[in-house]
């Protein structure tokens, strides 16, 4: 058997042990063998995707598994580097679970206690069914087989979401949302890939891929956006992004990890495989398409993600961030692409997957790190936690690691992603001789707005990091703060190595990245060169005078460091010494700043996109309106896309729903009449048809 | 070791050591300029050293509730100048470490060094560091589009965003530096390493009134030791921006080979043209006054627009 | 006159004139607009002189002359007073604010490039490549009389708009004749003259020039 058959059999076997001890084993043993088979499960599809990276291929068909089809799984080089972000992430998120579910407080005991639900049978078995049916996506090689485990993805984190519902109203409008706009984005999909399965005349990848070029333009673009909005309401992309801040915080933190991670991801997933790889790219406005969409959602997600004070929230916008820069790396892939810049479109698609492993990598840390100090202080509020770094030093120091990575600044991983991006869309006009005018206007509102996320990103992050972590504890919950027990700080730890790895080698990606884009058919030119090489330590670009070594950064600051902690030795030792506090030492916590207060001159700045909406209650006192008795201020910053887009829309749904509702008086009768009438236009239909 | 690595090396520890030596000059030339024209003795231009040498042998201090974050910064700080100093193409352009970092890579290591002194600020958790902090984030954020405009402007006429082939390109057509497109970006980049290294209009360096600070709000904390490591690398950020800026927008004297000749004139031409700038933007801050912190935006989206016209101005005109 | 020193000036006249129009956009303060347009007015007549010398020809050079004293003599002379009667020293609220107006400014600037395109592929040559400024400058006055309140300003816009149509004209037909270009400017300064004396009307009638007060002459 061969090495990808053994990782795939691991991988079942383990989702499926998982499975049934979520739903059997007894409370005491079910959060330790659970996550560990999630672990498990997660390492299998790790294997099996490092194994694909390295170009082993493998292609399974199980013709009696599903009913009136086919299984079908086909690994490739693409697949590879998914089943890589998504085990990854499960390893992580799995050997974090066993510490997280097993809480004293998630015990049996009042079923309304904040936490009980990550315990409950339910959520424990629905956990490894939902990272293998993520590990089963991106191998699906048939629209029914692609659809079931999408399906399957979709009703598994679903579950998961909703595992706290009895603790918290929120958590029940959240699953709402989240379920209403993963399953209209399952419609679109399912319109999309029918639409195209029956124009190629087969349900089969590989058919599909034959017969693309054979279809007229108009199906293929029906086809492209179709997929593409439903993916892209995967993906969290703006404006269908607005179940994802919502879901993200109410999940299980490392639920939250593994949804954020790597089920967004497979959003952008499903984007490669259907336009690029299927449909073997299109014209250049699809490119243009996502372009727009990515830089609408880099910028509105990192705006929405500096004012937000709820950590997880904020980590949530971060994601649509994310996605945002990395649907704009494949925007100007297809653009270049259908432009005929082959090189240019192999960069910028290298740069885009590179930020999804490095994204996949801190999010999850991020995540995790959320988890641990809301497991430990019941606050996800910024403003309300602070001092976190004297009582739980572990969790903060791996705390600084992910906002370094997640702000893109050097050393870390996103850095490097966020680099090769850059790099590609600033050469977009040196590269070619005559500059087409689309390029030429879009290449430049692109860099501007990679570069805006990448300033304000790092504000955000200084933010979360600073106002989170530091100075001193702003409410008691914070102040009694104790330290993640082995488990979740292994899962982390394990987080953060990723992170580091891919900081300091990304040049080791090098070889993958060419590999998978040598699959994609609109991407691949006679003479193939490697869009990002180099040596060990050097990444080098083709076609550009471009390089950029993070691992001799990453020393150079080292050195640098170390040669002024030791050069010019102090003569005399550190001192503590109280704070300066303005004459009066009476320092308290309400003095500090908040993260409202750290946003608010950005707030102000972007007034115009964000519409903060503030009230001031002013109650005087009962004896003269001179005195004050107590100010109230309140400051919230809304969604305002969903605001201003969904409430019609939400509006001409349910006026649908009542109309319908006419249809529904209670009788049995009437309800099995519908069903023959429906049975009867069938068959007069099918009848007429033939 | 071969003789042209044996150079390279040594081209790089000459040029780490002069930009380390000559920083605290500069800052004491620009205090002077300012003192005789506003019609001061001044206090000499050496004195920034005396400060920090004073400052060198004095403890440094814990606030009570700080942690490693607040006691790292400074290193960190005056570590990704130092950095820069040794990768940027100062005394010539075929350094050996100029492909180490480009200049996407200098700009994130600068942004580095700010949101280090940023969180530092807020490590203190007094309302002077968060709001310092705060502040310093917003104008680093909004700076960012343009110096990365600029740096797109620069790159794309030259194929490249390596800083020895940016200045290498100069070199070549000098007609590029004169051309709209050069101009643009020159100014767009000379505002923005204003606002990055806290300069007026953006924040005054010798304020010490609590309320108008950014910079010296955040830094309120340090003493001995660190301070003298925050007030070097302030100082290493001003020398090697503008040593950036010159070498870009007037390459002329800086060496293309690793000759010794030449390398010891791309030396003293360098320190020339740094001292001159840096006397050109003290006389300039004699004549300003600091903006409000709202109106900044307005400056900053103003030399966006120069950046965007520095790129979209050279499809068009030359 | 050597080309490469030719198209060097023409880009550098043409990159100021574009400036100057975007740094009007920037400026609240009244009285520096007025300067910066007479900057502007000094680059165009430096244009059409750089074009005489060019095509050596003394028609344009008499154009080069009359913009000369138009703009950069007598509107700024006639503005100014305008202003130094006028109480209003700052474009206090523009109904787009300095930030976004200068996002606008280079989005309109990319606009300008883009549909400049044919034009410019039809006779590719130093100065037509040169015409997305003048189109450029139209858009950037047209915006400036959309989005400031104070008539001064307005008339700032209304200008601006009028020198990137001049410039557009040098750029596209190597200038335009003098009986034409005279016209023209007697056009603009009556132009000028009527909404000076509307300014200062306004000013007695309503106490102020902003331009949201004529609202309340419309029947209700």
């Amino acid at each position: 058997m061969s090495l990808l058959g053994a990782a795939l059999s691991l991988m079942i076997g383990a989702a499926s042990v998982g499975v049934t001890a979520g739903l059997l084993a007894p409370v005491t043993v079910r959060a330790g063998l659970v996550g560990a088979m999630t672990a498990v499960t997660g390492l299998g599809g790790a294997v099996v995707g490092a194994a694909a990276l390295a170009g082993h291929r493998l292609v399974l068909d199980l013709p009696h598994l599903l009913p009136l089809s086919r299984l079908v799984i086909s690994v490739d080089p693409l697949s590879g580097v998914f089943l890589l972000i998504v085990g990854g992430t499960a390893i992580a998120a799995g050997v974090y679970a066993v510490g997280y579910s097993s809480h004293p407080d998630h015990g049996p005991g009042d079923p309304t206690e904040p936490g009980h639900g990550v315990a409950s049978r339910t959520s424990q078995a629905a956990l490894p069914a939902f990272v293998a049916a993520m590990l089963l996506v991106p191998i699906a090689a048939n629209v029914t087989t692609f659809l079931v485990f999408w399906e399957l993805m979709a009703l598994a984190s679903l579950v998961l979401v909703l595992a706290e519902h009895r603790a918290r109203a929120e958590v029940r409008e959240a699953g709402i949302w989240y379920a209403a706009m993963t399953h209209a984005g399952l419609v679109v999909i399912l319109l999309g890939l029918v639409v195209f399965a029956g124009a190629a005349g087969g349900e089969s990848f590989a058919a599909m891929r034959l017969a693309a070029p054979e279809l007229s333009p108009a199906t293929r673009s029906i086809v492209f956006c179709l997929t593409f909005a439903g993916f892209a309401s995967k993906a969290g992309v703006v404006p269908l992004h607005v179940w994802l801040p919502r879901a993200h915080p109410e999940a299980p933190s490392h639920v939250s990890a593994l949804m954020s991670s790597a089920m967004v991801t497979l959003g952008l997933y499903g984007i490669l495989r259907v336009a690029f790889d299927l449909l073997g790219g299109g014209p250049s406005w699809w490119g243009v398409l996502m372009l727009v969409v990515g830089a609408l959602s880099a910028v509105y997600g990192v705006l929405q993600a500096f004012v937000a004070t709820d950590l997880k929230r904020l980590l949530a916008y971060s994601t649509t961030e994310n996605v945002g820069l990395m649907l704009v790396g494949v925007g100007a892939a297809g653009l270049f692409g259908a432009d005929g810049n082959r090189t240019l479109a192999g960069l910028l698609l290298a740069a885009a997957l590179l930020h999804a492993v490095n994204h996949a990598a801190f999010k999850t840390l991020l995540f995790l790190v959320a988890g641990s100090v809301l497991r430990s202080t019941g606050l996800r509020d910024l403003d309300r936690m602070g001092g976190l770094v004297a009582r739980m030093p572990l969790t903060t120091a791996l705390a600084a690691v992910g906002a370094l990575c997640a702000a893109a600044l050097p050393p870390g991983n996103g850095f490097v992603s966020e680099w090769l991006l850059l790099q590609g869309l600033t050469h977009s006009l040196s590269a070619q001789g005559s500059v087409h005018v689309l390029t030429a206007v879009l290449m430049p509102l692109a860099v501007g707005v990679v570069a805006l996320t990448a300033g304000l990103g790092v504000a955000t992050f200084v933010k979360a990091f600073g106002v989170g972590f530091l100075a001193r504890a702003r409410s008691p919950e914070a102040g009694h703060a104790v330290e993640s027990p082995r488990t979740m700080t292994a899962g982390m730890v394990f987080a953060a190595a990723g992170c580091a790895a891919l900081a300091v080698a990304p040049t080791l990606a090098a070889g993958p990245l060419t590999r998978i884009i040598a699959t994609l058919p609109s991407l691949t030119g006679r003479a193939e060169s490697p869009p990002v090489g180099g040596d060990a330590i050097t990444l080098r670009l083709a076609g550009i005078q471009g390089s950029m070594s993070p691992a001799l950064i990453a020393l150079g600051l080292a050195v640098a460091a170390a040669v002024v902690a030791i050069a010019p030795r102090h003569r005399r030792a550190r001192r503590p010494a109280p704070i300066w506090g303005c004459g009066g030492n009476r320092l308290n916590p309400r003095m500090e700043y908040t993260a409202t207060s750290f946003a608010e001159p950005l707030t102000r700045v972007f007034d115009d996109v964000l519409h903060p909406e503030e009230d001031v209650d002013v109650t005087h006192h009962r004896e003269s309106r001179y005195l004050i008795e107590s100010v109230q201020f309140r400051h919230r910053v809304d969604d305002r896309i969903e605001a201003r887009l969904y409430p019609p829309l939400i509006a001409a749904v349910s006026g649908w729903g009542r109309y319908a509702r006419r249809a529904q008086n209670g009788s049995v009768h009437r309800y099995l009449g519908y069903g023959f009438v429906g049975l009867l236009l069938v068959l007069v239909v099918v009848g007429v048809s033939a | 070791m071969s003789a042209p690595a044996a150079m390279g090396a040594l081209a790089v520890a000459v040029q780490l050591g002069t930009v380390v030596a000559g920083a605290p000059l500069l800052v004491g030339v620009m205090r002077q300029v300012r003192a005789r024209m506003e019609g001061r003795v001044g206090p000499g231009v050496t004195q920034p050293w005396r400060d920090l040498h004073k400052l060198a042998g004095k403890e440094s201090i814990s606030p009570d509730g700080t942690s490693w974050v607040f006691r790292s910064a400074p290193t960190v700080l005056v570590a990704s100048s130092l950095l820069i100093a040794a990768v940027a193409p100062y005394v010539s352009t075929i350094l050996p470490l100029d492909p180490t970092a480009d200049l996407f890579a200098v700009v994130a290591l600068l942004l580095l060094g700010t949101g280090a002194l940023a969180l530092a600020g807020l490590d203190t958790g007094t309302a002077f560091g968060g709001m310092g902090a705060s502040r310093a984030m917003t104008v680093a954020a909004l700076a960012e589009p343009t110096i990365l405009m600029a740096g797109f402007a620069l790159s794309a006429r030259v194929g490249s965003s390596n800083l020895g082939a940016l200045v290498e390109g100069s070199l070549r057509s000098p007609t590029i530096v004169v051309s709209p497109a050069g101009l643009l970006a020159a100014v767009a980049l000379a505002v923005v390493i204003a606002a990055e290294t806290g300069r007026l209009p953006v924040d005054n360096p010798s304020t010490h009134l609590e309320l108008t600070m950014i910079h010296e709000a955040m830094v309120l904390e340090y003493a001995g030791r660190d301070l003298a490591l925050v007030e070097l690398a302030s100082a290493l950020r001003l020398t090697v921006l503008l040593g950036l800026w010159a070498n870009l927008f007037l390459p002329w004297g800086v060496a293309t080979t690793l000759h010794p000749g030449a390398l010891a004139i791309g030396l003293i031409v360098i320190a020339a043209k740094v001292l001159l700038l840096g006397a050109a933007l003290a006389a300039g801050e004699v004549f300003l006054a600091k903006w409000r912190l709202f109106r900044v935006p307005e400056l900053l989206a103003g030399s966006f627009v120069f950046g965007v016209l520095a790129v979209t101005v050279s499809f068009f005109l030359a | 006159m050597s080309t490469t020193l030719y198209v060097q000036l023409l880009d550098l006249l043409c990159g100021g004139i574009l400036l100057a129009a975007v740094l009007v956009l920037w400026r609240r303060e009244l009285a520096s607009m007025v300067n910066l347009l007479a900057l502007q007015g000094a680059l165009l007549a430096g244009l059409a002189g750089l074009l005489a010398a060019r095509e050596r020809s003394l028609e344009l050079a008499g154009v080069a002359a009359g913009v000369l004293v138009l703009k950069v003599v007598v509107l700024p002379v006639v503005l100014r007073r305008a202003l130094v009667r006028s109480t209003e020293a700052r474009e206090a609220e523009p109904l787009v604010n300095v930030a976004a107006s200068m996002l606008s400014a280079a989005l309109l600037t990319l606009l300008a490039y883009a549909v400049s395109r044919p034009l410019v592929t039809l006779a590719p040559s130093p100065t037509t490549r040169a015409l997305p400024v003048g189109l450029a400058v139209v858009l950037l006055g047209f915006f400036m009389l959309v989005t400031r309140r104070r008539a001064l300003s307005q008339v700032v816009g209304f200008l601006l708009l009028d020198n990137g149509i001049a410039t557009t004209a040098f750029l596209a037909t190597s200038g335009v004749p003098l009986i034409v270009e005279l016209g023209v400017s007697l056009d603009v300064l009556l132009a000028v003259l009527v909404l000076q004396v509307l300014t200062a009307r306004m000013r007695t009638a309503f106490g102020g020039t902003d331009l949201d007060g004529l609202r309340e002459l419309r029947d209700s």
